[in-house]
């Protein structure tokens, strides 16, 4: 059981780190979206590791399911003239680097100084506790999520509407 | 060999900064919104991580998550709405080009 968790974990953090530096590495912008779908399934793997498999199963819907395919359709709509591979770089490439490494480094050191050697894995499910938090404590939030959503459905209406009609 | 908390962080760091890369290297706003995207899904990564370790504090992290997959959702119909509307002003992605919003 410990090892296979570990194979697992190997197993998805290939998969993630590995996807996701395709999605900004890839030529063709359709290669970056299916590859960002990969990477969400498999960050919804990782959640499965945890034992957080409600927050897994809402990864999928939302993440593999609504959003890949509002990008996809993003890019459907958006038809490029194919570019050269280096030219898709931005132009202040220098500045970028400036900002770029000194994240990497702070990243870094932050994350490789985290010792906490506690294993973390499944202890019961997390619908439970998630949805007593979400409607008792959070409700009010809950509900100004439902508002933010509705803005954002009108929002987008607006923005794309046509002034001609 | 159970896997540990330092792990998931970091690998939820190394998402996090391929996110950033992303944003601040690429030319396409499509790809910049994937982007932002990938980083909010490496906080999400640590959030569950961390909230999994300390159940005893009533497993608040994974609230948070389902907040940010509210406030994602509603930014990435948001953003290429803008992406769309620029286009058909003018038909690029390129943040390079796209200069009509500037003051």
């Amino acid at each position: 059981m410990g090892f296979l968790e570990g194979a697992f974990f190997a197993v998805l953090t290939i998969g993630i780190i590995g996807a996701g530096a395709g999605v900004v590495l890839a030529n063709r912008i359709t290669t970056s979206a299916l590859l960002m779908a990969f990477t969400f399934l498999n960050v919804a793997g990782m959640f499965l590791l945890l034992g957080a498999e409600t927050v897994a199963m809402f990864q999928v819907l939302i993440y593999v399911g609504a959003i890949t395919v509002l990008i996809l359709y993003g890019v459907m709509f958006t038809p490029q003239v194919p570019r050269p591979y280096g030219l898709f770089f931005q132009t202040q490439k220098f500045w970028a680097a400036l900002f770029v490494v000194p994240i990497a480094i702070f990243v870094a050191l932050v994350a490789f100084a985290f010792r906490d050697t506690a294993a973390v894995g499944a202890k019961g499910g997390d619908l439970l506790p998630l949805a007593t938090s979400v409607f008792r404590d959070f409700a009010f939030p809950f509900e100004v999520a439902s508002v933010l959503l509705l803005a954002a459905m009108v929002g987008a209406i607006v923005l794309v509407k046509r002034d001609d009609e | 060999m159970a896997v540990p908390l330092g792990a998931f962080v970091a690998v939820s760091a190394v998402l996090f900064f391929i996110g950033t890369a992303g944003v601040l290297v690429r030319r396409n706003a499509v790809v910049i919104l994937m982007s932002v995207e990938l980083m909010l899904n490496a906080t999400n990564l640590a959030l569950v991580a961390f909230s999994r370790r300390y159940a005893s504090i009533d497993e608040r992290g994974s609230v948070f998550v389902i907040f940010i997959f509210v406030v994602a959702a509603a930014e990435v119909a948001v953003g290429l709405a803008i992406v769309l509307s620029a286009y058909r002003n003018k038909p690029t992605v390129d943040v390079d080009e796209l200069r009509q919003m500037r003051g």
